[in-house]
């Protein structure tokens, strides 16, 4: 609690993350970021809002090189983004996908490996047996995102929703990343099931001590998990600051008035269902 | 504040939803195709003589349930399915030819069959026909022509699992330079199609025939040629199933900092490897039944087997060999089947 309270103010903190005046244009001349510079201390949960397509993805796929940047630097620790440092970045960045990314027709077990497939040896990776050690730690993974042993052999497919993202969760664990990136990691699962997931997600991402940046849709989660939230509009940093300062107004003012509710339909299906 | 809309297509005007028009199920253009391929296809029945076909299909019909007299189909075939049966199973020689025979120790399942034939012959002194009776007797074993075409059957089987193993082999290096995702060089990628395609081109039959002049009568230029053919289809197949593969997981082993080759392994191959063991499996029941064919140029197997004794009018043995050929497919296909759900389910 004392980092995440450390983590909050931001300042005085070494910049774990760091984006300096990133720019992103796409051919028909969109420009998904626009000059967007922050910096991201270590340990924070730094989650990102804003509309679809206000570049939020593309700012999370920066960081791992999914994204070409057309202007700007992101920098991990000391270490600059380049097409030489690239490989060693990725392994220090973990990714938890919107829709869970994994190979449906794998095993969960298989799944949580494939985590460490660049850094186990070649041979073991396309015999697809991986070390003792990997093994262990994929079993202790697993049993941290709340999963059991009779999940091991089951496809993943075969899994619910929650349990996938789980299991995704558990492969970008494997590694025991710097960073965590969570691109809309709850957008397809329901309102309890969401909590639960940016729930493990905080902790587990606080007991290693690394620094999650996590794009939203629900202003409500980000509002309960986030250290500090940064909005986009347009390619732009729009808000910067602490969920406390996150009011009702700033809300407004990211997505728009005509817009306003973050989760327009399922809220009023909920209401109905639950009334 | 601007429309929601706004953003997301800000090309459309806004019309009321009575005005909207819907995409039509197909254009002018595919009506035009359809008309033209049915065109072609009127053109080259005539080439064809598909209204031949037809009359002479016909009319072998009718004579079958007794409304014709006869018919050119029906009495070319009937003569070729009856000297089918019944199907030669025993194999029989001439004593006389096996000089180091010991007949009170015959080979097993054998006995000797003596066969007495009466010819006239002309006696010169009373220049009348007179009956000479011939003896010859045959080594019988009842069931060793079956025997036979069995151990030519397994020996087809392994020129079509090894022209399999080498169609996979040389596929899979030609499947990751031929996907368009995967292959480390454009130029790489045309070579690697196009080599597919000469591949896939070549009638097995050639392949096998220039083959067998280098390496001479026998299984070598068998699974030799069958491979390179089945290269050109496993290449072709694998290589557009790695197109198609789902790219998020793709994309997750990526983002963790993953080589193509190893994202192809551990992210590809679970997604492909059904449809591979499908591809696979095809290949290997088109190899058994192709590799009867090649055995006609002299590529070994069954086909050489069954060129011999379809030369010599032997239509009976003739008859076994298709019998044998076609079980072997058919309980190949059972087991593939099996293969292909329980590895898909």
């Amino acid at each position: 609690m004392a980092r995440a309270a450390l983590a909050q103010d931001g300042g005085g903190v070494r910049a774990h993350l760091s984006f300096a005046h990133l720019v992103r244009r796409f051919p028909d001349g969109v420009r998904a970021l626009d000059d967007v510079s922050f910096d991201v201390p270590q340990g924070q949960f730094c989650v990102v809002l804003g509309r679809s397509g206000s570049g939020k993805t593309t700012l999370l796929r920066s960081v791992n090189g999914l994204t070409d940047l057309d202007g700007g630097a992101v920098r991990l620790g000391d270490t600059a983004m380049t097409r030489a440092t690239l490989r060693a970045i990725r392994r220090k960045v973990a990714m938890v996908h919107q829709s869970f990314n994994l190979v449906e027709r794998a095993s969960v077990a298989a799944n949580v490996l494939s985590g460490a497939v660049a850094e186990a040896p070649a041979w073991r990776v396309h015999l697809g047996w991986y070390p003792a050690h990997l093994r262990a730690r994929a079993c202790a993974v697993l049993h941290r995102v709340g999963l059991d042993e009779i999940h091991l052999p089951r496809r993943a497919a075969a899994l619910s929703g929650g349990q996938q993202q789980r299991v995704g969760i558990a492969r970008a664990l494997l590694l025991d990343p710097e960073v965590i990136l969570a691109d809309e990691p709850v957008a397809s699962l329901d309102p309890a099931i969401s909590r639960e997931i940016l729930t493990l997600l905080r902790d587990v991402a606080r007991e290693r001590g690394a620094t999650v940046l996590c794009s939203l849709h629900q202003t409500d989660l980000a509002r309960d998990f986030a250290d500090r939230i940064v909005g986009m509009r347009h390619g732009r940093v729009a808000f910067d600051g602490p969920p406390a300062r996150f009011d009702a107004a700033a809300e407004a003012a990211l997505y728009g008035a005509a817009d306003m509710p973050t989760r327009p339909a399922p809220r009023l299906i909920e209401d109905r269902i639950y009334a | 504040m601007p429309d929601p809309r706004a953003n997301d297509a800000p090309a459309m005007a806004a019309r009321p939803p009575g005005e909207w028009r819907l995409p039509a199920p197909y254009g002018w253009r595919a009506a035009l195709a359809a008309l033209l391929i049915g065109l072609a296809l009127i053109w080259s029945a005539q080439r064809v003589e598909i209204d031949r076909m037809l009359r002479l299909t016909g009319e072998a019909a009718l004579a079958q349930v007794g409304l014709q007299e006869e018919s050119q189909v029906g009495r070319g075939l009937g003569r070729m399915f009856g000297a089918l049966f019944p199907f030669a199973i025993a194999d029989r020689q001439e004593v006389a030819r096996l000089p180091d025979l010991d007949r009170d120790a015959l080979p097993r399942f054998t006995r000797i069959e003596t066969i007495e034939t009466t010819r006239y012959e002309m006696n010169p002194t009373t220049l009348q026909a007179e009956p000479v009776v011939e003896r010859k007797e045959y080594l019988v074993h009842p069931f060793g022509y079956l025997l036979k075409v069995l151990d030519k059957m397994v020996e087809t089987f392994e020129i079509a699992v090894w022209a399999t193993i080498i169609a996979v082999l040389l596929s899979i290096p030609l499947a990751i330079l031929g996907a368009r995702n995967y292959t480390p060089h454009p130029a790489l990628y045309t070579a690697s199609r196009s080599l597919v395609s000469f591949l896939r081109s070549m009638p097995e039959l050639i392949i096998a025939m220039f083959l067998v002049l280098g390496y001479g009568f026998g299984s070598i230029a068998g699974y030799l040629a069958l491979g390179l053919h089945g290269a050109g289809f496993l290449g072709k197949f694998y290589a557009e199933d790695i197109e198609a593969a789902d790219r998020k997981p793709q994309e997750a082993l990526t983002a963790l900092g993953a080589g193509k080759l190893r994202v192809l392994r551990a992210a590809v191959l679970p997604q492909v490897a059904p449809a591979y063991v499908a591809y696979t499996l095809y290949i290997l029941d088109r190899n058994v039944r192709m590799a009867a064919v090649i055995g006609l140029v002299g590529a070994g197997g069954i086909g050489q087997e069954l060129k011999g004794r379809y030369d010599l009018f032997e239509y009976g043995h003739v008859g076994t060999i298709l019998l044998v050929i076609f079980l072997t497919v058919f309980v190949l296909d059972q087991i593939s089947a099996r293969v292909r759900a329980r590895l898909i389910g």
